[in-house]
């Protein structure tokens, strides 16, 4: 018993783990506070609970050993975009709004686990869409932070968010609060720089961080809080062990619950996309393989409790599993320690949280969204002519259609170029033999049949082998047994090569009998 | 040449801390800039000239206005001016009166970069809010319904009929940009909103109207399909009125009169007129556009047209091709472009097909 247990215990590192659950807790921390403020709309305890209620409910939920949920960029811009012409950010009614979407969010990605159909559909959203997608949100992000990095007022009204983004841009460096500039600044370079040397490239952030503050503070003390007018991340007193909530749904929410329901889907998708993807990518680089339906199963189970305790919703972060995989760690020991060790952290620090100022979090947010476009991740796209036109449309989309427009846009190209795909498919004329690749179906018989009736006139005996078609539909069937009415026909049999008609070898071309003898 | 990684990535930070840098150096020269500006005697336009010196408005301890001196003779003392806040209220007016900078050197040094925030080259405060936000009947009185500033500055958190949201008079005012004037919404912190509202706050001041009242001046007289017979509002008589009443001034597809540059008649109608989310938009809110043409149109003949006439020629107006809101998206934008550049010419082909028939 007592050796097992030592065992088990060796299994578990729980050293290492807690080394890891540290790195994790303050990796995210920033994130946590910088996501629901500045992107989300929300006070900062969200992002905490998110961080910590979030990351230990999908531990406990999820069997992959190397997995961190929490807060994530994406879903809380989404948050704040959908909710932005609903209500006035961080006021009551607009928090009660957010736990409904949050909540709606959870119940359809609750669907997409119980109807699997649902759940297939997921993986016809191909990469590049999602890297489009996921680009495009980067880069919205700066976008977004121009205005609390200068210390100025938020647009409320929703417009045309790259026409928003350039006058805000342009006020930025005509009216910008000078200190808050200096302040952001200072965050950024320090960010920036320290990510460069390895043993405090995790700490970057919370550094940036940390120089952020100290200059706000130093500003407030020698010019006054009245004068800098700095914003500050605000009272944390709210946050305790957990902060119970509910979900807003009144007859008179209604109408405007409906209006956010694309909104839900939006959120409910790009969570599990980045769920399934992280999972996939890790899965990978470990070399074993554990179902995405697990991580969708914890995803939805906790994205419908979460809204209950006032959290932002949770997915799977990939950077935080990659810092996770590099620190070595080996038990899902490691997420939980850092839920635990961040609720300690606020519960004892929060008066420190409390005074860090807007235009940190809004260079943290800068980074990150400058950290979503990789060039190594876009740069493969752009082999192929189509899956450059699927990303960049979904890039663009973003910005001109909306988080859900570039989705369904994204989604139709995507299903566009795979159904193109397959209604040209690869037929060739070796000799007199007419080789069919691909699928035989409606959508391709056009194709087939323009090559097929331009050989039947060249050539006296023409064999048909299709022993390379994956599939065959009804009209492909009886277009096929039409053709072996036909007198000059000939069928390849499928594995032998045999006529199937007179038993004996077909007649090869010279092309056609070099290329077997390789075989 | 192959550059080690190493390299690679100092020179990547290299550009990106040049690019802060650059970016730093252009904020603080812009910041300066506008503190000089702030600093500057103002040039004002003919108008505002006239308007302001007839208010007696200048540096002082205590201010008197003179309007009502003369109206009730009673002295209202109010709290007066530093050298700043007049030059504030001066560049406010200037705004006002030309949003467009005709009468501006320089728009950027003079009205904070104003078209920035406008699309076309036509619309000005002025066209609605008439006698630069102060509109006055022949015999001095505030006409009702026009729209004055003075006496929206004393409603200043305004209650939203139409929203149903209390709003800031500085929130109001970046509407007015976004669907009036068919523009982009300058940031509520911007010295163009800042001085707008020094000015209104002036006015309010300068007619001695009392915050939180309500005065008929204030906002639109609206004129409701319960104010008409109820035969229905009707286009083509509105068409028919439109020609006959305002054509000679905002032209007969209603795309305004402009002579050297200068906007003497603002367009209704096209791409430099006020977009469908506008609420002068007749099928979005149906009793503003009537209520304003009811009490302010036709310039020097004002009151002269019957409620349904109003409503009529409103109705008209509105289903001219104008730009598209931004909420509306990008394919009604485009849908909207397209009608602004096929309509005109073919309308105007169509009719002068008719006129010369045999």
């Amino acid at each position: 018993m007592h050796a097992s247990l030592m065992n088990r215990g060796k299994d578990y590192a729980i050293g290492n783990s807690l080394l890891v659950g540290l790195t994790l807790a303050v990796v995210v921390l920033p994130q946590a506070i910088a996501f629901s403020t500045t992107l989300a709309g929300l006070p900062p305890y969200f992002g905490i609970y998110a961080a910590i209620w979030g990351v230990l409910f999908t531990a406990l939920l999820n069997p992959s050993r190397i997995f961190h949920g929490g807060p994530n960029s994406a879903m809380s811009a989404v948050i704040g975009v959908t909710l932005l012409p609903v209500a006035p950010q961080f006021g009551n009614d607009y928090i009660g709004y957010a736990l409904s979407l949050i909540l709606m969010a959870g119940v359809f990605q609750l669907l997409f686990l119980l109807i699997p159909a649902l759940g297939r559909m997921l993986d016809f959203l191909s990469e590049p869409v999602i890297n489009g997608m996921i680009c495009g949100i980067g880069l919205f992000l700066i976008f977004k932070s121009f205005a609390g990095f200068a210390g100025l007022p938020i647009n409320t009204e929703v417009e045309w968010p790259l026409w928003i983004a350039w006058q805000t841009f342009l006020a930025m460096l005509e009216i910008g609060n000078m200190h808050a500039i200096h302040i952001g600044l200072v965050t950024l370079v320090v960010t920036v720089l320290a990510r460069q040397f390895q043993p405090i490239r995790n700490a970057a952030i919370l550094l940036g961080i940390i120089a952020g503050t100290l200059l706000s503070e130093y500003l407030n003390s020698r010019y006054g809080l009245e004068n800098t007018l700095i914003e500050q991340t605000a009272d944390m007193s709210a946050i305790g062990f957990v902060f119970p909530s509910i979900p807003l749904f009144t007859q008179e929410a209604m109408p405007d619950l409906i209006s956010i329901i694309p909104g839900a889907i939006t959120l409910a998708l790009l969570g599990l996309f980045q769920t399934v993807a992280a999972m996939r990518r890790m899965n990978r680089k470990q070399g074993r393989y554990i179902s995405a339906r697990h991580g969708i199963f914890a995803d939805s189970l906790s994205n419908c409790l979460l809204p209950f305790i006032s959290s932002l919703p949770t997915c799977a972060s990939f950077n935080r599993m990659w810092l996770m995989h590099a620190m070595g760690a080996v038990s899902r020991l490691a997420a939980v320690f850092s839920g635990l060790i961040l609720l300690l952290l606020v519960l004892f620090f929060s008066d420190l949280i409390a005074i860090i100022p807007i235009p940190a979090m809004a260079a943290t947010i800068m980074i990150v969204g400058a950290n979503m476009i990789k060039w190594s991740d876009i740069k493969p796209h752009f082999h192929n002519v189509p899956e450059a036109i699927v990303f960049s449309t979904s890039f663009i989309s973003v910005h001109i259609f909306g988080l859900f427009g570039a989705v369904i846009c994204g989604s139709l190209l995507a299903l566009a170029y795979a159904k193109w795909e397959k209604a040209h498919p690869n037929v060739s004329l070796d000799g007199n033999t007419l080789r069919i690749k691909g699928n035989i179906y409606y959508g391709s018989l056009p194709v087939i049949e323009s090559l097929f009736h331009k050989a039947i006139n060249q050539q006296d005996e023409l064999v048909v082998d299709f022993s390379a078609v994956h599939h065959i539909d009804p009209e492909g069937v009886r277009w096929l047994a039409e053709l072996r009415q036909h007198e000059k026909v000939r069928f390849m049999d499928r594995r032998s090569g045999m006529d199937r008609r007179t038993g004996k070898r077909v007649k090869h071309s010279k092309t056609d009998r070099r290329q077997r003898r390789v075989l | 040449m192959d550059l080690s990684p190493r390299a690679v990535k100092i020179i990547q930070i290299g550009l990106l801390l040049a690019l802060l840098a650059s970016l730093y150096s252009v904020a603080q020269s812009y910041h300066a800039e506008r503190a000089l500006i702030r600093q500057n005697a103002v040039t004002l336009t003919p108008g505002c000239k006239a308007k302001l010196s007839a208010y007696g408005l200048q540096p002082g301890d205590v201010y008197i206005s003179p309007y009502i001196q003369q109206k009730t003779g009673q002295q209202v003392v109010r709290q007066g001016y530093s050298a700043e806040d007049v030059r504030a209220i001066e560049r406010g007016c200037n705004i006002i009166d030309d949003l467009q900078g005709q009468h501006a050197e320089n728009n950027r040094l003079e009205r904070w970069n104003s078209t920035r925030f406008v699309r076309g080259n036509q619309t000005s405060c002025d066209h609605c809010h008439q006698g630069i936000g102060d509109k006055q009947t022949p015999d001095a009185e505030p006409q009702i319904g026009s729209l004055s500033l003075g006496a929206s500055w004393v409603m200043a958190d305004m209650y939203d009929r139409f929203t149903g949201i209390l709003l800031p008079y500085e929130l109001r005012q970046m509407q007015c940009f976004i669907n009036s004037s068919n523009g982009f919404k300058p940031n509520i912190a911007d010295d163009l909103i800042g001085d707008v509202t020094a000015y209104s706050r002036f006015l309010s001041a300068a007619l001695d109207l009392r915050i939180g009242n309500r005065y008929p001046e204030q906002g639109i007289d609206e004129v409701t399909a319960s104010m008409t017979d109820k035969r229905g509002d009707d286009y083509v008589r509105g068409q028919s009125l439109y020609r006959d009443k305002c054509a000679q001034c905002h032209g007969r597809q209603g795309l305004g009169t402009v002579v050297d540059k200068q906007v003497l008649f603002p367009a209704v109608a096209g791409p430099d007129a006020f977009n469908l989310q506008s609420r002068n938009n007749f099928s979005f809110v149906s009793t503003i556009l009537p209520g304003f043409i009811c009490r302010n149109m036709p310039l020097g003949q004002e009151g002269t047209l019957e409620p349904q006439e109003c409503r009529d020629i409103a109705f008209y107006i509105s289903n001219l091709p104008r730009p598209a809101g931004d909420k509306q998206g990008p394919l009604a934008a485009a849908w909207q472009q397209v009608m602004m550049f096929v309509m005109p010419p073919l309308v105007a082909a169509v009719e002068n097909f008719h006129a010369n028939k045999p």
